[in-house]
């Protein structure tokens, strides 16, 4: 063959190679290469069939997933064994008896019995001037003239108001005040007992709660007789407090995610500190709103009553193994203010279950971070849930004043937590940064929170381990001091809106 | 930014549905195969966005531990159930007419 019937045969060949692209003509398979129009309407048919079966999915995982977090209501709570059972003497709670000389005086025994068994030379009643009396070390991460101006700056409005007692149970003071000569003569009438609370409720949010709830007053919550540090005498509901409550209004404040992270450093105690000035501000914001309108009103922080309890019979949560309120989304980095008021057309919440205390009974991560072993342990006698303490030394006489016995919980020994807390220069909340449901505001975390109650028992250790093993619930690190001070970093335009979730990004 | 993150995760959900009705269209898949694929595409999907969140938070940790225990189960389960269940009864690719 010549070279030019070569190049003749390989131009047909080519040009019958185009020719057969052009027609959409794969030469190996013989099929085209593009879909033909029966095809194509399948294929689009698949992709309409596949988004609508994943938008279906998609719907009805939200649904299931808003109906678990709304939480299953509960008929059981509280557990309570009468023969044990008694109204809580304001003075017997740790702050409180720890803040007056007069109590200190009257009950030697008490911090004699604590030194004996705990061989400690610990004076309880300085203890507070010392905790804040403590050095800084610039050196050390967490515990720098940074941290503690932190620390003392989150305190100051609870200073400039005069209230700064409040966080040690004082009641009456400029903040939560029982002055009730501004309360409206005229009284605001709702149409409906739902209105009031959305009503209410839409204030607290005004305020910056980010959950409230309304629970009926119930006298067993009351701490009865209160007591006033700075006069040093017992109050009376019936002859003191200015008027007959019927509802408790429980808000909660969120404190930041990545200050909460440096525990137990001084640090942390910033945004405990912070949560305890805003304790005080939305109490006598929400008070003066009440008053308002016509009704009787006082703001309390950790005064008047038990806060935990009252949260829960608010459906805002339950109680966990580190004794504070565990609220889905949040976890126990909440401080609760309650406002006591004798309005009454409102719809009551009540208790609800998302399995928290139900995990708490197999996880343990608080009661193993807790630098005082002050939390029982999972392995201790009922995991340390029932209806008095089982902690170390608890049978000793006299030894549990400080804890309310006949409730079933978990006990944990005040004592040695606030003896750690001077030790330290600061209060601890080890015990919350550690805590499983201590969670950023990310949708992971919900969905965690959603499956949780039908999650088997024998998965919940799994899950506690894991959380650590995903990077969270360290405690005593001070990496995270550092994370924490640059976490400010992006704040100009905050588009992950930080102050909302508690995060830090980039640092 | 969460918001944002939504909707990226729609857009790749989009695309995964798009790459699994094309998938259906090459190879016959059988109602096992199905889910084996739907759930591999769907474990990816959590992963990123699970990692998407964590990183968005700054837990860094938590990202790459999400990417390889969901995203990566999901791939291997996906190269599985191709290479052993799809494969092996494929005589040749064919667009279905």
């Amino acid at each position: 063959m010549s070279d030019e019937e070569n190049k003749l045969k390989i131009n047909k060949e080519q040009q019958s190679q185009d020719t057969t692209e052009k027609e959409g003509i794969n030469s190996e398979t013989e099929q085209p290469w593009y879909m033909e129009e029966p095809a194509r309407r399948t294929f689009f048919k698949r992709i309409a069939a596949g988004g609508g079966g994943a938008l279906l999915a998609g719907a009805g995982s939200y649904g299931i997933a808003r109906y678990s977090l709304e939480g299953q209501e509960v008929t059981d709570y509280p557990l309570i064994d009468e023969k044990l059972f008694k109204p809580k003497p304001q003075q017997d709670t740790i702050l409180n008896f720890v803040s007056s000389r007069a109590l200190n005086k009257k009950y030697p025994e008490r911090n004699e019995q604590y030194n004996r068994l705990q061989k400690k030379q610990f004076e309880w009643i300085n203890g507070f001037r010392d905790m804040y009396r403590k050095p800084w070390d610039n050196s050390k991460p967490g515990y720098t003239q940074m941290d503690r101006a932190l620390q003392k700056a989150g305190w100051e409005p609870l200073n400039l108001a005069g209230s700064r007692l409040s966080a040690n149970l004082q009641p009456n003071t400029p903040f939560n005040t029982w002055d009730q000569s501004d309360v409206e003569k005229e009284q605001y009438q709702f149409e409906t007992k739902k209105q009031a609370s959305d009503a209410i409720k839409s204030a607290a949010r005004v305020f910056g709660a980010v959950k409230c709830g309304i629970a009926r007053r119930d006298k067993r919550w009351d701490y009865d007789p209160l007591y006033d540090i700075e006069n040093e005498k017992e109050l009376s509901w019936k002859k003191d407090f200015p008027f007959e409550p019927k509802t408790v209004i429980v808000m909660l404040s969120s404190m930041d995610y990545d200050c909460m992270a440096t525990a137990p450093a001084w640090t942390a105690d910033g945004t405990a500190a912070d949560g305890y000035s805003q304790m005080g501000v939305k109490a006598t914001q929400m008070a003066k709103f009440l008053k308002g309108m016509g009704y009787h009103a006082v703001g309390a922080g950790n005064d008047l009553g038990s806060s935990v309890p009252y949260a829960v019979m608010a459906g805002l949560g339950e109680g966990g193994r580190n004794g504070a309120l565990i609220a889905p989304g949040v976890g126990p980095r909440v401080r609760i203010m309650k406002v006591y008021t004798d309005f009454e057309f409102v719809e009551y919440d009540g208790p609800h279950n998302w399995g928290i205390t139900d995990f708490c009974l197999s996880c343990g991560k608080c009661a193993e971070a807790c630098p005082s072993d002050a939390l029982p342990l999972p392995e201790d006698k009922n995991g340390g849930y029932g209806f008095e303490p089982s902690y170390e030394f608890s049978d000793e006489p006299g030894y549990t004043w400080n804890n309310h016995i006949g409730i079933r919980k978990f006990y944990s020994d005040a004592k040695k937590c606030y003896n750690f807390w001077v030790e330290n220069g600061s209060a601890c909340a080890a015990c919350i940064a550690s805590c499983t449901f201590n969670e950023p505001d990310f949708w992971h975390h919900f969905f965690i929170m959603a499956i949780n109650p039908v999650m088997p028992k024998f998965l919940h250790a799994a899950m506690a381990e894991s959380h650590p093993a995903f990077g969270y619930g360290h405690t005593n690190d001070p990496k995270k001091a550092l994370k924490f001070w640059k976490s400010g970093e992006g704040m100009r335009t905050n588009i992950l809106m930080k102050n909302n979730i508690g995060t830090s990004n980039k640092s | 930014m969460e918001l944002m993150q939504w909707f990226f995760m729609g857009v790749l959900f989009t695309l995964s549905v798009i790459a699994l009705a094309w998938l259906s269209m090459i190879v016959k898949l059988e109602w096992y195969t199905w889910a084996g694929m739907i759930t591999g595409v769907v474990m990816v999907l959590f992963g990123i966005g699970w990692a998407g969140a964590s990183f968005l938070e700054g837990i860094a940790q938590s990202g790459a531990l999400g990417l390889i225990l969901f995203s990566g189960s999901g791939v291997v389960m996906m190269v599985l159930v191709w290479r052993h269940l799809i494969k092996p009864k494929m005589v040749a690719p064919k667009l279905i007419k």
